[in-house]
């Protein structure tokens, strides 16, 4: 009964993490209909930006995390302004293309600045080793994912799509002309969402750090990971990325326990069924 | 015009006379290993070794001056390999080779650097028996039994015998498996379980809570350079499974010094097997290690690929002396490379006389901070192991 429960709980916090990490994609991706794989780009800078600002600053972990999702926000918002903004009524495979010319190009930028090796990632000590609780032996900083994935999804889904802002970004997106002539400013309202999701990207790259480890490969080596949370969750809808990075979650750890043989592949072979079973994803709308 | 074409012609000619009377007395060395991508800090480590070795020895060795020629195999892709070793060879006409890393690649070369009759070492590929497949392949890398087989006497020695055997699920890593049990079994130990992990793994959880249920006296692990090591060894710390008392064993490759800060103290006290520590106690190797940090700087820390070139060109550069004066003969090469002893920083090597494999030391490690720096210390040696 321990191991069942111990299991469920890494399960839990596995599905937090690939949640979080693929929450930035679910945005731009589900409420703007732009494909931006460079999401992955963005968690890679978050994840440097943390290491740089907690090592060379001595600013405590807890604090670069808010520092990681501005700091992305902002790099995402020039990014936009120059870049993605002139590719928004263009074709998922030109969006495609381009965005994965931009993941190679930050690899590139990326070893330039900080080399091809992986950083040092340290986080305090309260958040390292195990922790009993109610008899269980847990992992800390996975506690520390299951809290802040769950805050993240709370204040995600009422501060974001249960919202005008949510309502306002949605209508511009299925009628950029109508919502015009509504009088909505739909350059300001897409930039700020596409700043949101970067920042959400920054700050998964920040928060998984520690368990992922950061080196210019980072976002070729989890891109696909993304990729696959957020059709199985569905496009534009985070409580769905959220059931989709949980059952996923719980899915890989469960079976890497009981069945190790085919443990691996058991995280694919859910994307195929849930894909077969609707195409669309879990909660994902109708195109 | 006609006299400024003539001239021209001439200069040609001229030009094309000296080009042709320095070929005479250089050599072309082709230099193959990843440069970009995943594999990018082999090809930092490779000039860096270069750089040093040539700032030491010269650049002619034998009065044949050395021309690099370095291409980016981008990692293990035979198919591009193969293209690399032959544009390498008849194109740009090299004489040796060092490399193409990475065993596809190796063996993707042999066909080719047979025919052409070209002295090529292997420095990035470790499995077995592939450098029978060409009698013009030597290794200066390290063969997979004489890493995985150690540490399964070693456990048993001392009294760890139940070992839960965790390998990265790819042919290397079966090969390693098969090796560590069968090594193990043979010392009197059991194995309590064995698990192959997917080289795309970023959640070890599961494994961990398999490996604790077991109750195993050791844990050992063979996962491939970069992140999967990193996961594997801060799962273990993580999970609390070396707080519970499991000992744990792994290739070198797991604390390889180019990343093992990346792991963090959760590295400390891992137990490995190893073909060089920049800790190895010999005054060559406090040498090299100083000149090496003093020339490329203290980061990225000397590794494996840093070793392995050094010691192919410290063979191609007295390979060369040895042919001094008369032009480069391959199958003379060959012969002076068999069988040659010699130290190198990480100890004592020698080539094998049949078939060009290395045979060298094995150090067991562990791994210990040393004025707050992870390192290696080797604790035990383990002289003239095999490549079989």
């Amino acid at each position: 009964m321990t191991s069942v429960l111990t299991v469920l709980f890494n399960g839990v916090a596995y599905g937090m993490l690939l949640f979080i990490m693929s929450v930035g994609l679910s945005v731009t991706m589900g409420m703007m209909n732009f494909v931006n794989l460079a999401q992955a780009s963005f968690s890679m800078l978050g994840g440097y930006t943390m290491v740089a600002v907690t090592q060379k600053f001595g600013i405590p972990f807890l604090a670069s995390l808010p520092i990681a999702f501005v700091v992305v926000g902002i790099a995402s918002l020039v990014l936009e302004r120059l870049v993605f903004r002139h590719f928004y009524g263009t074709d998922d495979l030109t969006q495609v293309l381009l965005t994965i010319g931009l993941i190679f190009m930050s690899i590139a930028i990326v070893t330039y600045f900080w080399g091809s090796t992986y950083q040092q990632v340290s986080v305090p000590a309260w958040l390292t080793g195990q922790q009993e609780v109610l008899g269980f032996t847990l992992e800390r900083y996975r506690m520390f994912l299951v809290v802040v994935g769950g805050a993240l999804a709370f204040v995600l889904v009422f501060g974001l799509e249960r919202t005008r802002f949510g309502a306002i970004v949605r209508a511009c997106v299925d009628n950029n002309r109508v919502a015009r002539a509504c009088g909505l400013n739909t350059q300001l309202v897409f930039a700020l969402t596409f700043a949101i999701g970067g920042g959400l990207a920054g700050l998964a790259g920040a928060l998984s750090a520690n368990l992922l480890g950061i080196d210019p490969n980072f976002p070729l080596r989890y891109l696909v990971y993304l990729l696959i949370v957020v059709s199985v969750g569905g496009m534009g809808t985070i409580s769905g990325t959220l059931i989709a990075g949980l059952v996923l979650g719980v899915g890989d750890v469960a079976c890497k326990y009981y069945v190790p043989q085919i443990g691996g592949f058991v995280i694919y072979a859910i994307t195929v069924a849930v894909m077969l079973w609707r195409p669309h994803g879990l909660l994902g709308r109708r195109a | 015009m006609r006299t400024l074409t003539l001239s021209l012609t001439a200069a040609g000619l001229v030009l094309g006379l000296a080009t042709h009377a320095n070929a005479q007395d250089s050599i072309k060395v082709g230099v193959l290993v990843g440069y970009s991508g995943i594999s990018s800090l082999s090809g930092q480590q490779t000039d860096a070794a270069i750089k040093l070795f040539q700032k030491r020895y010269g650049e002619a060795p034998g009065g044949k001056k050395i021309e690099l020629i370095r291409r980016d195999t981008t990692g293990p892709n035979p198919e591009v390999a193969k293209r690399l070793v032959q544009e390498v060879v008849t194109r740009d006409k090299a004489r040796i080779l060092i490399g193409p890393d990475f065993t596809p690649n190796t063996l993707a070369a042999a066909p080719i650097v047979t025919e052409a009759k070209i002295p090529t070492m292997v420095i990035g590929a470790a499995t077995t028996g592939i450098i029978e497949k060409s009698p013009y392949f030597t290794r200066t890398f390290f063969a997979t039994p004489q890493q995985c087989k150690p540490l399964a006497p070693y456990a048993v020695k001392n009294n760890w015998k139940r070992v839960y055997v965790m390998v990265a699920d790819f042919a290397p890593g079966h090969d390693c498996e098969k090796y560590y049990i069968s090594t193990l079994t043979e010392a009197g130990g059991t194995v309590v379980g064995n698990v192959r992990i997917p080289l795309s793994n970023p959640e070890f959880s599961a494994y961990m809570q398999r490996i604790k249920d077991s109750k195993p006296d050791a844990l050992f692990i063979f996962m491939p350079l970069g992140e999967p090591s990193i996961g594997a060894l801060r799962a273990v710390n993580d999970s609390g499974l070396k707080a519970s008392g499991v000992k744990i064993l792994a290739v070198g490759d797991t604390t390889d010094e180019t990343y093992v800060d990346a792991v963090g103290d959760a590295a400390l006290g891992t137990i490995t097997t190893g073909i060089y520590s920049t800790q190895h106690d010999s005054a060559m190797n406090k040498e090299f290690v100083k000149d090496f940090e003093a020339l490329n700087g203290k980061s990225p820390r000397i590794g494996w690929t840093a070793i392995a070139i050094w010691d192919a060109f410290r063979l191609a550069y007295d390979g060369l002396e040895a042919q001094s004066g008369s032009s480069f003969d391959p199958d003379k090469f060959m012969a002076f490379v068999h069988g040659r002893s010699f130290e190198s920083p990480r100890g004592p090597i020698t080539i094998d006389k049949a078939t060009g494999d290395i045979i060298q030391n094995i150090y067991i490690r562990r791994t210990d901070k040393i004025d707050g720096v992870l390192q290696n210390v080797e604790i035990a040696t383990l002289p003239n192991e095999g490549f079989k």
